[in-house]
């Protein structure tokens, strides 16, 4: 394999933009008709992440070590689209038309190259994908009741029908018939129960076809699938610290999932949770969340707004209104929401004297279609 | 060895596992120096069997060859898409993919505005609201511990009737206080122009006294009145003073 040659040659048909990605799905569509339906109408947003993904692991195709866990969990998550091992020389075969078509000093020895690169990057998919074969490629979850809270965000009890591992503040990605071949990541906002239920927190984004879809067309009855769990811990195990939460938004639902890990698995530590929204009204849990700190004496929320007067809630950004309360130099700190909100506190936490490796933050981006290639679906 | 083998070696079947079979070997001279009969036969009988292996082996070859062959026939190796076609599909997708992302900026579109409006409404409402509270606290704050619910029309009227019930008490005693002076001036200057009064001076056909008090009150009451204004009535309410007077001074006519 030359690797060099092989990222000049890549180089020449990522620097066509959207041209090669089109190019590459016209191709795998007309030689394999069968994979059409494997992808959603719109294929903007899915050839944005082929080239991506691509670019990806060129980046790292000289460090196996790196390269080999990315390829393996990108085979495994693959299942959920129906991919077979039969699909995959289809792909290889367009792939390589593809690197031809743009590159005018193409020869047999790079399509040498590519078609062993290639070989090498399947086989370690479908392999990470046959070992999988055990648990199914996809779980349908029953939704057992579907609250419409306040204008645009909706909370869903959804029911796996066998059972779904997964650890607390990990993500879920989710499809529903009514916007088919559209997975998008969430974080269900409880610990693993014995009963299996998921508790989701859907916002409706303006344009958003999922999550609008989740708000204002799915209902009780209805069927989604859920993907593999993924994504990283946001508690760290060997710390029993007392906890500083703070949510911005939707970031409530991974943070009240590490509320539910503490009461059910401990250890037992006191928890302040600090949930920052613009006006009152947008507050969409605040029922649960003051039944949550009835029950639990160890629980304490506040509330923050920011862009409402004549609230009597405490005034402010949400990341203010916790130093207002501090100080928290003892504590372990969670934070998740919106990237300006994640930004501000955790500046203003470290400023406050709060060490960087007890500050886990996540950012929830408005659209998650797909992890990243170390398979992180927030940032 | 027999004619029998070479024979049926020249066969175009080959070696078969009969043939194997069937071929004896000749005996040799009594000097005996051929083979051992019991080790050619065993050699023998492994020959027919391995043979016998060989040829069921190469019968599932043979079937399988079959097999495959009629599954290549069926497949039709896909051709490369023409470049053409790859162009008008990739037009098409274009075509798809500009539609739904028009699709989805209306929806953001509309649905940013519907919920921009919906905050608006809301916060005016919420405004509006506040406004009325306020006021009603403010009120009631006023009126103290008068009326639980106090109503702002209701409020007024008790405030205004308090003004004129003052306001009418000042009047009735600044009227009281007018008429009484005006009246002792009255009767001032009856005395007096009474007591002057010779009888014999009076015009011949008696007036009437009521005439008679008209035309004294037709001449005297410029001063009365001054001195009693300016002594008894409040600057402010001058106006209002003139207008009794002479209402008296008419009724008494």
């Amino acid at each position: 394999m030359d690797i060099p040659a092989m990222r000049a040659n890549f180089g020449k048909a990522a620097a066509t933009g959207d041209e090669a990605p089109l190019y590459f799905y016209s191709h795998l569509f007309l030689s394999h008709p069968e994979t059409r339906q494997m992808f959603p109408v719109s294929m903007a947003h899915q050839r944005d992440r082929l080239f991506a993904a691509l670019g990806d692991v060129m980046a790292r195709v000289d460090d196996l070590d790196a390269l080999v866990p990315i390829l393996q969990q990108l085979g495994r998550d693959h299942r959920k689209f129906g991919t077979l091992a039969a699909h995959y020389p289809a792909v290889g075969a367009s792939l390589l038309a593809t690197l031809e078509h743009f590159d005018d000093e193409w020869t047999p020895e790079l399509a040498k190259s590519w078609s062993e690169a290639y070989d090498v990057v399947a086989s370690v998919m479908i392999q990470a994908a046959d070992d999988a074969a055990e648990e199914p490629a996809w779980w349908e979850a029953d939704v057992l009741s579907h609250e419409r809270r306040t204008i645009d965000v909706a909370v869903l009890q959804v029911r796996p029908r066998t059972r779904y591992e997964y650890l607390p503040g990990q993500s879920v990605s989710l499809e529903t018939d009514r916007r088919p071949r559209l997975w998008r990541y969430y974080s269900p906002a409880n610990a693993p129960r014995p009963d299996g239920l998921l508790e989701i927190h859907v916002k409706a984004r303006d344009g958003g076809p999922v999550s609008t879809a989740l708000v204002r067309r799915v209902g009780v009855g209805d069927v989604l699938r859920l993907g593999p769990p993924m994504g990283h811990l946001t508690l760290k195990e060997d710390s029993d610290r007392d906890l500083l939460l703070v949510a911005g938004g939707m970031g409530l639902a991974p943070l009240k999932a590490v509320i539910d890990q503490v009461d059910r698995n401990g250890p037992p530590r006191r928890v302040d949770l600090f949930v920052g929204f613009r006006t009152e009204d947008q507050i969409y849990d605040r029922a649960d969340l003051r039944r949550l700190e009835q029950e639990h004496p160890w629980l304490t929320v506040t509330y923050a707004v920011s862009e409402d007067k004549l609230s009597s809630l405490e005034q402010g950004e949400v990341g203010d209104v916790v130093l207002r309360h501090g100080p928290w130099l003892s504590r372990e700190v969670c934070v998740a929401g919106p990237a300006p909100m994640v930004e501000d506190t955790v500046s203003r936490l470290r400023q406050h004297g709060i060490p960087e490796q007890r500050i886990s933050s996540e950012v929830f981006a408005p659209s998650r279609p797909g992890p990243s290639v170390d398979g992180e679906v927030t940032e | 060895m027999t004619s029998e083998m070479s024979g049926s070696g020249q066969d175009d079947r080959g070696l078969t596992p009969a043939d194997l079979q069937n071929v004896r070997f000749t005996r040799a001279t009594m000097m005996h120096p051929g083979y051992v009969d019991s080790e050619v036969d065993r050699v023998l009988s492994r020959v027919a069997e391995e043979l016998g292996r060989l040829y069921a082996e190469k019968a599932a070859l043979r079937d399988q060859v079959r097999s495959l062959q009629a599954q290549v026939d069926g497949i039709v190796i896909p051709v490369p898409p023409s470049e053409q076609a790859v162009r008008i599909l990739s037009a098409a997708q274009q075509t798809a993919d500009t539609y739904v992302a028009e699709a989805e900026e209306f929806s953001r579109q509309m649905t940013s505005d519907a919920r921009a409006e919906y905050e608006e409404q809301v916060r005016r409402a919420r405004e509006n609201a506040g406004a009325i509270l306020q006021a009603a606290q403010e009120a009631a704050a006023n009126i103290g511990g008068l009326a639980p619910v106090p109503a702002e029309p209701r409020h007024r009227s008790v405030e205004e009737l308090e003004e004129q019930v003052a306001y009418l008490k000042a009047f009735g005693q600044a009227c009281r206080v007018q008429l009484r002076s005006y009246l002792e001036a009255l009767l001032g200057d009856v005395e007096s122009e009474w007591g002057r009064a010779d009888p014999g001076a009076l015009p011949p056909g008696v007036r009437p006294p009521a005439q008679r008090v008209r035309g004294v009150l037709e001449s005297a009451p410029s001063t009365t009145f001054e001195s009693n204004t300016v002594a008894d009535t409040p600057p402010d309410d001058t106006a209002e003073d003139g207008r009794p007077v002479r209402a008296v001074s008419g009724r008494s006519s």
